[in-house]
């Protein structure tokens, strides 16, 4: 029963995800690795129409996810599923509000959680720059991207024009 | 304030909010602390705060925060399905004309530059975590350790989060018992 799984898969990635809407990127990978619901270049398209459309990417990318895996009902269920998890520790934590905020656990447990948060970012980063895209002009385009944002880090919304307007020329005058 | 409003409040935020979840802080602050005058600048950074150290999406967390302190658990629910609610459409509305629109070469370059802008963000987005943090011993360790587990082991991400943020607890408890 494909919305059984997907509930599991997406309440795990909305209970396991710290840290923005990219850090649901490694666990979407993770699911098209094991299931193969959607292959490593969908989910790039995936992510860049959740990173140009309004709302949080990472709600974007689960209803989109949801929707290549079992249409409109599937990205109904994968969305509520990915959001339940954080819908119930709301409610717990705006009652205790505060009182375990100072908690050596809890403080020592966030501060774990940062460097493996960016560990899990790093690898998916490694992992799509594995993928076909690799070449010699997307290495140009990633490293202009990315001293473009040393001086300044700018909008999401400024990196994805940028490159999709230098992908769009690069298309039209230097088909790959 | 009554829940119909309350819904379309957020779903004007969800309409408006381009370029990631960290944008909703102001839009937040615009509605509720300079509007309305119904939740201060100081609860608000303080839901903020608490959105992004629990797991899932901070925009989704802020709103149901935000939703609870005004309606209780129905105002949460209220915030979190308004706020999702233009997005949801747009995406649904967008991957049904994609497929059209990807014979297209320009639509192909577009997709293709964006995809590696996705790339740069990811790295920006570590970077983000990486400048914010101390990097001790401790940091460097735990993010080498879980780097290894993942592109070497081929771990899945909530084994890694599991296995290190338990050792990361039991190595912070004994550097304060031996203190």
């Amino acid at each position: 029963m494909i919305y059984l799984l997907l509930i599991y898969e997406f309440f795990k990635i909305g209970l396991f995800s710290f840290g923005g809407g990219y850090a649901t990127i490694p666990f979407l990978y993770n699911i098209s690795e094991t299931y193969g619901w959607y292959s490593v270049k969908e989910l790039t398209h995936m992510i860049a129409i959740a990173s140009i459309t309004p709302g949080p990417v990472g709600i974007n990318v689960a209803t989109y996810a949801g929707l290549k895996t079992a249409g409109v009902l599937g990205s109904i269920v994968a969305t509520i599923a990915e959001i339940l998890p954080s819908f119930i520790l709301v409610i717990i934590v705006s009652k205790l509000l505060k009182k375990y905020s100072e908690n050596f656990c809890v403080k020592s447990l966030l501060e774990t959680l940062k460097p493996i948060s960016c560990a899990l970012l790093i690898s998916v980063g490694i992992e799509l720059l594995k993928t076909e895209l690799f070449n010699i002009k997307a290495l140009i385009l990633l490293s202009v991207l990315l001293l473009l944002s040393i001086k300044s880090k700018k909008d999401t919304i400024f990196y994805m024009v940028i490159a999709g307007v230098c992908g769009a020329l690069i298309y039209l005058f230097n088909p790959l | 304030m009554p829940l119909l409003k309350l819904f379309l409040i957020f779903v004007k935020i969800g309409a408006i909010l381009l370029g990631g979840g960290y944008v909703i802080l102001p839009i937040l602050q615009n509605e509720f602390t300079e509007k309305r005058k119904i939740i201060s600048q100081n609860d608000l950074v303080e839901y903020f705060a608490l959105a992004q150290s629990l797991p899932g999406i901070v925009a989704a967390n802020i709103s149901m925060f935000i939703g609870y302190r005004l309606h209780g658990k129905s105002g949460a629910l209220t915030a979190m399905l308004g706020v999702i609610f233009v997005p949801f459409i747009c995406i649904i509305l967008l991957a049904s004309v994609l497929n059209i629109f990807l014979d297209n070469r320009i639509v192909q370059g577009i997709m293709w530059g964006v995809g590696i802008a996705v790339i740069a963000l990811i790295m920006l987005s570590a970077g983000e975590i990486w400048k914010n943090s101390k990097r001790n011993l401790f940091f460097s360790s735990i993010f080498l350790l879980s780097l290894i587990a993942l592109l070497i082991f081929k771990l899945s991400p909530v084994l890694v989060i599991i296995i290190f943020s338990t050792l990361g607890v039991i190595i912070k408890l004994l550097g304060r018992c031996r203190k």
